[in-house]
């Protein structure tokens, strides 16, 4: 997996979603045992409390479970990978449509524009 | 813990000694075979390399004295007051066990440097003439000690064991002092070297301004106006002990110096 | 119990203060980031810490002594410069550990030693100072302490080895023992970090958690720094 971190956000909320990148797009697959904290924290290179922390509120939110000797697991509701996924997706919608109305576009300007570039990208896969 | 110290300050040192002592042996080889013949020989180049060996153990051993005598001061300074200090000084041991494992290990390579020079002297002198002397030199002592009464040589052999312990004893006030002059001085904040140096001078000057002082005040207060009028003999044992009891407060006041000032006001660079 | 604390600890160096008044308390399992700029009191605090100097006022404690040879055996400490002696060979120096350290973990030290392929025999004047400093630090990194105090880890070392620096300490975390990083680098170490403590002209400035300070201004802990400490 690749971590990349941004200035403007605390670490833990950055790498909840990056877990959660990972959980969505199956780097961690559903009921796959995840490695230890200290390892991930490695890996990451991120303070191993800081890890904890993403991985609490992970927990909290029902996509990864314990078990109390053999580590955390990646949940296996598919549903809720689902939600997750979902919640993403919002997410880049919501910043993206607020940089286009920052720009000055309106809705159907965006909605034209967008139509327009995934015609095109829909010809570069035929093509 | 001072075990230990002691071992590593043995590791440390006998890297440097132990291979001086193999060169201090061999010159004394070189020295031997030379008086052995070549000194006296007819051709120049056996002749010239003859007074190169001699030199060459006589180089050996000023170095093997100087070696000794600069190791002691250098591991003093090197080991606890430079770059190592900051591993050294945050050991679990204590700056006790610093000092005496330091003076310990020193103690230790005068005495083996004194040995090995005599050894080496030996070697040189082996089987050319004097070593051919030494029965009857030893002969002639032994006779001479049995011309001894018991008291006399009870007392001799005293006053040589207080000679010896005395010898050891300013040995190592010389080293201490030594080192209470490069914590003093390294305890400045910068010119240390020369702070230390400076500290030496001073200490010098201290001492041969106050012992001076030491014997008028006891003068004055009646110690040397012994009420009885003691044997010779007694006298020189009693004026052993009491330079012997000297040169222990002696060191005992520069022992204090430099534990203080490792402990208190240590100013790593 | 705090790992480390200090109240009131002054250190002056003449007339100049080199700390002044300094509170603070460092609870196991932290990883903490001393910040400051050059001269800022970072270094007098960690040697305070070590013995290596006395307070002048108030004090300073490990796992509640003043230091002295106990607390040595719980700190493992990272000087700024080589402090190992450049004599010895990378085994020498194992032993040398082990025979001073109860808590020396000799295995740990010597598999990263041989992951760094560093032979036994080398010795350590012969390496590469980038390879000094990675030798330092596996020897303190390697021992099981309850306090590491790293001083200037990652100053003047090339970024691969910067990043091993980082990771070995990382890998090295133990909830029962918390490790100080001073350092003016504070990029760097900002995301293995936890706690930050800035510190200058002898006195502490600010004392907080790298996710507060980034919840609460919005911007990282270097930005911050460069703001609070803009020339």
């Amino acid at each position: 997996m690749q971590w990349q971190f941004s200035n403007d956000a605390p670490i833990y909320t950055q790498l909840i979603q990056q877990i959660k990148i990972g959980i969505v797009t199956g780097g961690f697959p559903p009921g796959e045992r995840l490695p230890s904290v200290r390892d991930l924290a490695t890996e990451a290179g991120v303070n191993p409390n800081t890890m904890q922390r993403a991985l609490a509120e992970l927990e909290q939110d029902g996509l990864v479970y314990s078990q109390r000797t053999a580590g955390r697991f990646v949940t296996e509701d598919h549903t809720m990978i689902q939600t997750a996924k979902r919640s993403l997706a919002e997410r880049h919608i919501h910043a993206f449509l607020e940089a286009m109305i920052q720009l000055g576009f309106r809705k159907d300007e965006i909605i034209q524009l967008l139509e327009q570039e995934l015609g095109e990208e829909e010809k570069h896969v035929s093509a | 813990m001072l075990r230990k110290l002691i071992k590593h300050e043995f590791i440390a040192t006998g890297r440097i000694m132990l291979p001086m002592y193999l060169i201090l042996l061999l010159s004394a080889v070189g020295a031997n075979i030379s008086a052995r013949g070549l000194l006296d020989n007819k051709s120049a180049v056996l002749e010239t390399l003859g007074v190169l060996l001699v030199t060459a153990f006589g180089f050996a051993t000023t170095g093997v004295f100087i070696l000794a005598f600069v190791l002691m001061i250098q591991r003093f300074y090197k080991n606890l007051l430079q770059d190592e200090g900051y591993l050294m000084l945050t050991l679990p041991v204590s700056v006790h066990q610093h000092i005496w494992a330091k003076l310990f290990v020193s103690a230790v390579w005068s005495i083996a440097t004194v040995l090995m020079v005599t050894l080496a002297s030996m070697v040189v002198a082996y089987d050319i003439g004097v070593l051919r002397e030494l029965p009857d030199l030893l002969r002639m002592f032994f006779h001479g000690l049995r011309l001894l009464t018991p008291s006399e040589a009870l007392n001799g052999t005293a006053v040589l064991i207080e000679m010896c312990v005395l010898c050891f004893l300013m040995l190592m006030d010389f080293c201490i002092q030594f080192y209470a002059s490069l914590a003093v001085g390294h305890s400045f904040s910068s010119h240390k070297m020369a702070a230390s140096v400076a500290c030496f001078f001073a200490f010098m000057f201290a001492v041969m301004f106050l012992i001076p002082m030491l014997f008028m005040g006891l003068d004055k207060i009646g110690f040397f106006n012994f009420q009885w009028n003691p044997d010779p003999v007694v006298a020189v044992h009693l004026g052993m002990l009491f330079t012997i009891a000297l040169a222990l407060a002696y060191g005992a006041v520069f022992y204090g110096i430099t534990t203080f000032f490792l402990k208190r006001r240590l100013n790593l660079e | 119990m705090s790992v480390l604390e200090c109240k009131g600890l002054t250190k002056r160096y003449g007339r100049v203060s080199a700390l002044e008044d300094v509170a603070l308390t460092i609870e196991p399992g932290r990883i903490v980031g001393l910040l400051g700029p050059n001269g800022s009191g970072k270094t007098t605090l960690i040697k305070l810490a070590n013995g290596l100097l006395t307070p002048d006022e108030g004090y300073i404690s490990i796992c509640g002594a003043a230091p002295g040879r106990e607390t040595h055996g719980l700190v493992s400490y990272l000087p700024e410069r080589t402090a190992i002696p450049t004599w010895m060979s990378a085994k020498q120096l194992l032993d040398f550990y082990g025979d001073f350290y109860a808590d020396f973990r000799r295995d740990v030290a010597e598999e990263m030693l041989a992951r760094l392929n560093i032979q036994p025999r080398q010795i350590i004047k012969h390496m590469s100072k980038g390879t000094r400093e990675k030798v330092q630090l596996i020897m303190v990194m390697s021992r099981a302490a309850k306090l590491y105090l790293l001083d200037e880890p990652i100053g003047g070392v090339d970024p691969a080895t910067r990043d091993y620096i980082l990771s070995t300490i990382i890998g090295s975390y133990n909830p029962e023992a918390a490790v100080v990083i001073s350092t003016h680098l504070i990029a760097d170490v900002e995301q293995v970090l936890d706690g930050v403590i800035f510190i200058n002209q002898g006195r502490v400035m600010l004392q907080s958690t790298v996710d507060q300070i980034r919840e609460d201004k919005g911007m990282s802990v270097d930005a911050l720094f460069r703001e609070v400490f803009r020339c």
